[in-house]
């Protein structure tokens, strides 16, 4: 061999196209602690750990077969007192001498090795945290989304109970306590802005006997509709609740006196007309307009004794409140 | 789909005569590998040829870990293949890993291949000493896995290799380097641990199709009492022992490998 070759300072080695040693530089023997004729001839796995075999079969020879060549690839090598020293090799197929031949050149690296060792254990650790934080990101997403749906769920929860406080169970209607509340609020509107409504009380003529003739179940089946029945006739700002067993009660806002007489009217129309069921009913009205002075009890009680006046008066009436000012 | 089987594998179909012939890559490599088999064949059959998904020029992108984490996965491929070819008694040539994916497929639906040939294949290649010698303790299997990440760039390069007719064409192989993701290692790696702790052995008595053990002298890889072992418990199979030394005889002696096929499906 070419003296420049044999002692070079780094190591090559040739094998034949079976993967026998054809030729070693002097470096390379030294590393390994061989002599030439100790190597030369013998299978390159002679100087290769059971891993470093499969790699040169299953990599290192296929790539070199079918590339031509093969770029600093780590293979380790076991010296002649078994230990393993990594080394950097890039080698070569060649035709020489009428034949083909690998040539390899090699490097130790064990400083390079322990370095790129390192940053793999680093990179890994870093891969598995970055997981570990998108994964804590996705929990969290997940942990926002449920509970923006739960803050959802509370409010529509919150609304159905607010309606249910106010809504009375059989009708539909408002309630009471709505109606209270309403009232109130036209008068403080009334009071400030000079806004005026009216009130009319609605009772069912004879409902005892309904109920009496036909059965519980068809009374509040009446109540039902007729509740149905004044909704529909109502605009949107009026309120209409049930007062009593079969007493209603509407607060007509934005309403005088005559506006309030052509509502009542049209409230007791409708209900005369309108089957609820099998049976028809008539309705009598009182009506009464908010005046200078009024109160929430005062304005009920008028509208309560226009009431009386329709039921005395032969029912399925509509009678305006006497003593109205407005 | 079928489209999408036979870009998703990279699915090569040359060659004309009424019986097909598919040739499947091992661990660490890809198609390629056949270059010098493969077209001895295509005058008296339709050649198949494929990469598994994770190697070669397969749909990379197909690849999922639950799958191909194991020698299943892979044995899926070449089903879904034979059912895009609609194969039918076929011959299925496997090198190494390969070589038992086809036992698997075979054993699945055992009309697709009428022949298994086995080039340098291996039930199971960790020891199991006594009685077994697959000729490989754990600690190689984790010295192997070890050097293939330290390896990795490489390894992955060679997973895609392009045919380099000029091997001083550095440009191309640079341009496929860059194109890898990162996870090619761990296909890379997967792949290796689903071959090398694999163990078919209670699994060769399943299988009815008759057999070609192609053995090469001094196979470290799959040794001769592998090659042996496979013999006793493969049913109807036959051992084809090799002049060829080493594991890649269909690289290193491809005439040799050539002649053995043909005198056997001949047979």
């Amino acid at each position: 061999m070419d003296e420049l070759l044999n002692g070079a300072p780094c190591g090559y080695l040739c094998l034949n196209g079976a993967g026998e040693i054809r030729e070693m530089n002097r470096t390379m023997l030294r590393a390994l602690g061989f002599e030439r004729e100790e190597l030369i001839g013998r299978h390159i796995e002679t100087i290769l750990t059971a891993a470093n075999r499969i790699f040169y079969h299953t990599y290192f020879y296929p790539m070199l077969q079918l590339n031509g060549q093969v770029n600093e690839i780590y293979l380790g090598l076991k010296t002649k007192d078994g230990q393993e020293i990594p080394m950097l090799m890039s080698a070569a197929r060649a035709e020489r001498d009428g034949e083909t031949v690998i040539d390899g050149f090699l490097l130790p690296m064990k400083q390079r090795i322990d370095h790129e060792r390192d940053m793999l254990v680093a990179a890994k650790k870093l891969e598995e945290l970055n997981r570990a934080k998108d994964e804590a990101h996705e929990a969290l997403v997940r942990l926002h989304a449920e509970l923006e749906e739960k803050q959802e769920k509370l409010v529509a929860v919150n609304h159905a109970l607010e309606a249910q406080a106010y809504t009375d169970g059989l009708t539909g209607a408002w309630n009471r306590r709505h109606f209270e509340t309403s009232l109130a609020a036209s008068f403080a509107t009334y009071e400030r802005a000079g806004v005026p409504f009216s009130l009319l009380l609605l009772d069912i003529d004879f409902f005892k006997k309904v109920n009496d003739t036909y059965g519980h179940p068809i009374g509040d089946e009446v109540l039902r509709r007729l509740a149905k029945l004044l909704r529909e006739q109502s605009r949107d700002n009026d309120i209409v609740a049930r007062y009593g067993g079969e007493e209603f009660v509407v607060i007509l806002a934005n309403a005088d006196r005559d506006a309030a007489v052509q509502a009542a009217e049209r409230y007791r129309l409708a209900a005369e007309r309108t089957d609820m069921g099998d049976l028809r009913i008539t309705i009598s009205v009182g009506a009464a307009t908010a005046g200078w002075g009024d109160t929430a009890p005062t304005l009920i009680a008028r509208a309560d004794q226009a009431l009386y006046r329709s039921k005395t008066d032969g029912r399925n009436r509509v009678t305006f409140a006497q003593d109205n000012v407005g | 789909m079928t489209t999408g089987i036979r870009d998703r594998n990279n699915i090569k179909i040359t060659g004309e005569g009424e019986r097909t012939i598919v040739f499947a890559h091992g661990f660490g490599c890809d198609q390629t590998m056949w270059r010098y088999v493969a077209p001895q064949f295509e005058r008296d059959y339709r050649v198949v040829m494929f990469d598994y998904v994770g190697s070669g020029r397969s749909d990379h992108s197909a690849y999922r870990e639950d799958r191909y984490g194991s020698i299943s996965g892979y044995a899926q491929d070449v089903l879904e293949i034979a059912e895009v070819l609609k194969l039918r008694d076929a011959i299925f040539v496997g090198h190494s890993v390969s070589g038992m994916i086809g036992a698997f497929a075979s054993i699945e639906k055992p009309e697709l291949f009428s022949r298994l040939i086995m080039i340098g294949s291996s039930p199971r290649y960790l020891n199991d000493l006594p009685d077994y010698f697959g000729g490989f303790d754990e600690s190689d299997i984790r010295g192997l896995l070890g050097m293939m990440e330290m390896n990795f760039m490489g390894w992955a390069n060679y997973l895609a290799p392009i045919v380099l007719n000029n091997p001083n064409r550095g440009d191309l192989s640079n341009e496929l380097e860059q194109s890898f993701s990162s996870s090619e290692p761990k296909i890379a790696r997967q792949f290796a641990e689903a071959t090398f702790f694999l163990d078919f052995r209670e699994q060769l008595g399943r299988v009815t199709v008759p057999s070609l053990i192609l053995q090469c002298a001094e196979d470290s890889i799959a040794p001769k009492e592998v090659g042996d072992y496979l013999h006793a418990h493969l049913n109807n199979s036959t051992l084809g022992p090799m002049q060829a030394k080493g594991h890649y005889p269909h690289l290193s002696h491809p005439e040799e490998t050539t002649r053995l096929i043909r005198a056997y499906l001949a047979s």
